[in-house]
């Protein structure tokens, strides 16, 4: 059973990039109902099923620009619920994002952690504070995901 | 901010005009070559756009109440009005069309510095109530809740918690006499948290203690964006207040421009003495820190990419070289775009104009000067140090159908720290 | 009144009278800029303003590269015109004469023929630099009477100067008459218009650059 985020981050590392991508998608499906975008439910839901790195580059063009929309425009009244929003369209973005645009970098642990960000995003302005809840669930998911 | 009319705005643009306005109105003979350098005028071949047009009011005010020959004008009638209908006519103009980035004031042949007085300008058409909605509203509640983005206290803690389970990394609130006092934008807290993860590691790395004040960690401050001094000063003597408390040596201005060029050079003038601390930019750290040996870089990024300068910190700020110091250090195809350094064309976001939705339209198209420099180079990154440059520069190029990734360079430094002891967990 | 006369009364009173207004009237221009004062600059500097200030007023005179590329005709042209001027005014040797008597003070002039081939070419410049003001239209829009009121006063003076010169048109004690008059026209003229700028500039390039200066910024 994974404890750290060094264990998760090594085992995280280990899958390969189709895996990786996957179980991203399954971390950005627990923080989905965050945001109301439509676009985003398609492209986790096409991750999950499965998607060659050939057909990433529409899905990410659709990420990137929800993540873009979703951002709040400098100078205005932030509503970080709606900010939590933003954060679930960038993990959705990392986990759909090329390779060579990337630089390498894993799909899963960045989804993981823009993810989180999008849990304490919800805890700015209320007394609950769900971001250590989300890091335990991403250990459960990846424990289930190895274990399926 | 007390109730706005005319009479006030001309007396407040009144109070701005000084010796140099006066020999900047005197020396103007209409050669026009400000135009040719303004992008919101290059890319929309508006005249109106001309940078010493946008302070005609002004030039009106000074020489009806500050020259002779105009005070006798004025007596039989000949004087040009400033009244609703310029204020109306010439907001749009001083705001919109205008990010203060200064090239003008650069290759004026006489000297002229016209981006300062559209600055001055702005100060009198917010006093007559003519500045742009969405910038007086994040001026108000940059005064009253200490954030012009509404971003308080519980939410940058609730980052602080965040950074310190993922990555172990503490965040001290609060810390008398540390070295460093770090601010932070609200753009940046929103939308860019991996900043502050960036600047954790940094200093980690460096040894340096550091601080974040909880009564005021704000860097932004739009009350010098919108004109309007006696909140620009509120908003100052915050950060003056907290780091002088804390006994703090520097403070440290984030990525974002404009909030460097308020609290490094403004902000004195606004509170009327001198600070008794120093006021550095990330970048101008992170190369003292680099220099010194305190912190080092492995590793390079392979992708071609270029730096895009923040006006406030390059042209308005004296930071040129220290950021392609850092960017050369962790990048090997590093090219720079056509008129690099104090010359380059801004992002077209600056100034307030990315805070005011009607100016969205000529932003975009003003966006095509810095597109054009980027057509010419096909990079695969783009790289700067500002939060709202960053932003402007993406939607530019979404706008556009170009994908071409933009990165802020103190993230870029802080993936390419070498840490001691255990293996980097970075949280990007 | 005979031509002589003229002439007499144009290089006597008249000239002193125009020169009298041009001095108290520049005088005037510059102490109502002066007197207007700055603020002290309380944030820490970085460099230094006196430095800046005086670095600018020179290096002002030469264009930016990326500008220069833009617009390269406005440019060399304006450097025509006024380093035209610059000669043709000082350099030319009974100009010089006439400064002599002025201030006591003389120093080389070039060959009349040069002058003469100078204020040609400088009559050329301020032609195509009205046509510039006509046609390009930031010009066009922000251009004012005065623009074109000292296009003219300027123009006069080296018109009729060279055609006193080359004994064109008209007689040449009438042509050096209109020559004298057209200067003192300039001068009675200048204080009023932008053409302070002719003082003004080091002011205003000095401003700028002390306070790029003490910002440690490039001016």
């Amino acid at each position: 059973m994974i404890s750290n985020d060094s264990q998760f981050r090594e085992i995280l590392g280990e899958l390969g990039l189709q895996e990786q991508r996957r179980v991203a998608a399954l971390f950005v499906d627990n923080v989905l109902p965050l945001s109301d975008d439509q676009r985003l439910l398609q492209i986790v839901t096409s991750l999950k099923e499965g998607l060659p790195e050939e057909a990433l580059s529409a899905p990410f063009k659709e990420a990137k620009a929800t993540s873009l929309e979703a951002h709040t425009r400098c100078g205005t009244e932030g509503d970080w619920d709606e900010q939590a929003a933003y954060f679930v369209a960038r993990a959705t973005q990392a986990s759909v994002e090329p390779q060579l645009r990337s630089g390498g970098k894993n799909p899963a642990w960045r989804a993981a952690m823009q993810s989180r960000m999008a849990r304490t995003c919800l805890a700015s302005e209320s007394d609950e504070d769900s971001h250590n809840s989300e890091t335990t669930a991403q250990y459960i998911i990846l424990n289930n995901y190895l274990n399926r | 901010m007390s109730k706005p009319s005319i009479e006030k705005g001309v007396n407040f643009i009144k109070g701005q005009i000084d010796a140099p306005v006066a020999s900047f109105f005197s020396s103007c003979i209409h050669c026009g070559l400000c135009a040719e350098a303004c992008l919101f005028y290059t890319e929309t071949g508006d005249p109106k756009q001309t940078p010493i047009n946008k302070v005609e009011p002004m030039r009106r005010v000074w020489e009806q109440e500050f020259t002779v020959l105009g005070k006798l004008k004025s007596m039989v009638g000949l004087g040009k009005p400033v009244d609703e209908k310029v204020f109306s006519e010439w907001e749009t103009l001083v705001y919109d069309g205008c990010s203060l980035c200064g090239r003008c004031s650069l290759v004026c042949p006489v000297g002229n510095d016209i981006s300062g007085m559209i600055r001055k300008i702005r100060e009198g058409f917010s006093a007559a109530g003519h500045a742009p909605e969405g910038l007086i509203s994040a001026t108000q509640r940059a005064v009253e809740i200490g954030s012009p983005m509404g971003v308080k206290l519980p939410a940058v803690k609730a980052q602080i918690r965040h950074l310190q389970a993922d990555t172990g990394l503490s965040v001290p609130l609060d810390q008398q006499g540390a070295e460093y006092m770090v601010l932070l934008s609200s753009m940046e807290i929103m939308n860019f948290p991996e900043y502050l993860e960036a600047i954790a590691r940094i200093m980690k790395q460096a040894g340096k203690s550091w601080t974040i004040s909880s009564t005021a960690f704000e860097a932004t401050n739009s009350g010098i964006q919108i004109g309007v001094s006696d909140l620009a000063k509120v908003i100052v003597e915050r950060v003056v207040d907290a780091a002088e408390a804390l006994g703090v040596k520097t403070v440290i201005s984030p990525e974002c421009g404009h909030a460097y060029t308020a609290i490094r050079w403004d902000g004195p003038n606004l509170i009327g003495r001198p600070y008794k601390f120093e006021v550095k930019h990330i970048l101008e750290v992170l190369d003292e820190l680099t220099v010194a040996g305190l912190i080092q870089t492995e590793g390079m990024e392979t992708a071609k990419l270029t730096y895009h300068d923040p006006c406030q910190i390059a042209r308005k700020g004296g930071i040129v070289e220290a950021p392609r110091r850092l960017l050369n250090q962790v990048a090997s195809n590093f090219i720079e775009m056509s008129e690099p350094g104090v010359m380059n064309w801004c992002c077209s976001g600056g100034g307030g104009v990315s805070a005011n939705e009607r100016a969205d339209e000529i932003k975009l198209t003003a966006f095509r000067r810095k597109k054009s420099q980027l057509d010419e180079l096909k990079v695969e990154t783009l790289v700067t140090a500002c939060a709202n440059c960053r932003l402007t520069l993406e939607e530019g190029l979404e706008a556009n159908g170009m994908d071409i990734p933009v990165v802020g360079l103190t993230e870029m430094v802080a993936e390419h720290l070498v840490e001691d002891g255990t293996q980097k967990e970075s949280a990007s | 009144m005979e031509l002589n006369e003229l002439l007499i009364w144009a290089r006597g009173p008249a000239f002193n009278i125009a020169l009298a207004i041009f001095v108290f009237g520049m005088l005037l221009r510059l102490f109502e800029i002066l007197s207007l004062g700055r603020k002290e600059d309380l944030s820490a500097a970085r460099g230094s303003g006196v430095a800046g200030g005086l670095r600018t007023i020179l290096s002002r005179s030469l264009p930016r590269q990326t500008l220069f590329s833009r617009e390269p005709l406005r440019i060399i042209n304006g450097y025509l015109l006024h380093i035209g001027l610059f000669v043709v005014i000082f350099l030319y040797r009974p100009h010089i004469e006439l400064f002599e008597r002025l201030f006591g003070v003389s120093w080389m002039g070039l060959p009349t023929g040069v002058v003469d081939a100078v204020t040609a070419v400088t009559i050329l410049s301020l032609f195509v630099a009205l046509l510039i003001r006509i046609y390009n239209p930031v010009l066009r829009f922000i251009s004012t009477p005065g623009d074109y009121l000292i296009w003219l006063v300027t123009l006069l003076p080296l018109v009729s100067g060279y055609m006193a010169y080359n004994h064109l048109l008209l007689g040449y004690t009438l042509m050096l008459t209109l020559h004298i008059l057209s200067v003192e026209l300039l001068l009675i003229v200048a204080p009023f218009t932008k053409l302070t700028h002719m003082f003004s500039f080091v002011l205003a390039r000095w401003y700028q650059g002390y306070l790029a200066g003490r910002r440690g910024v490039e001016s």
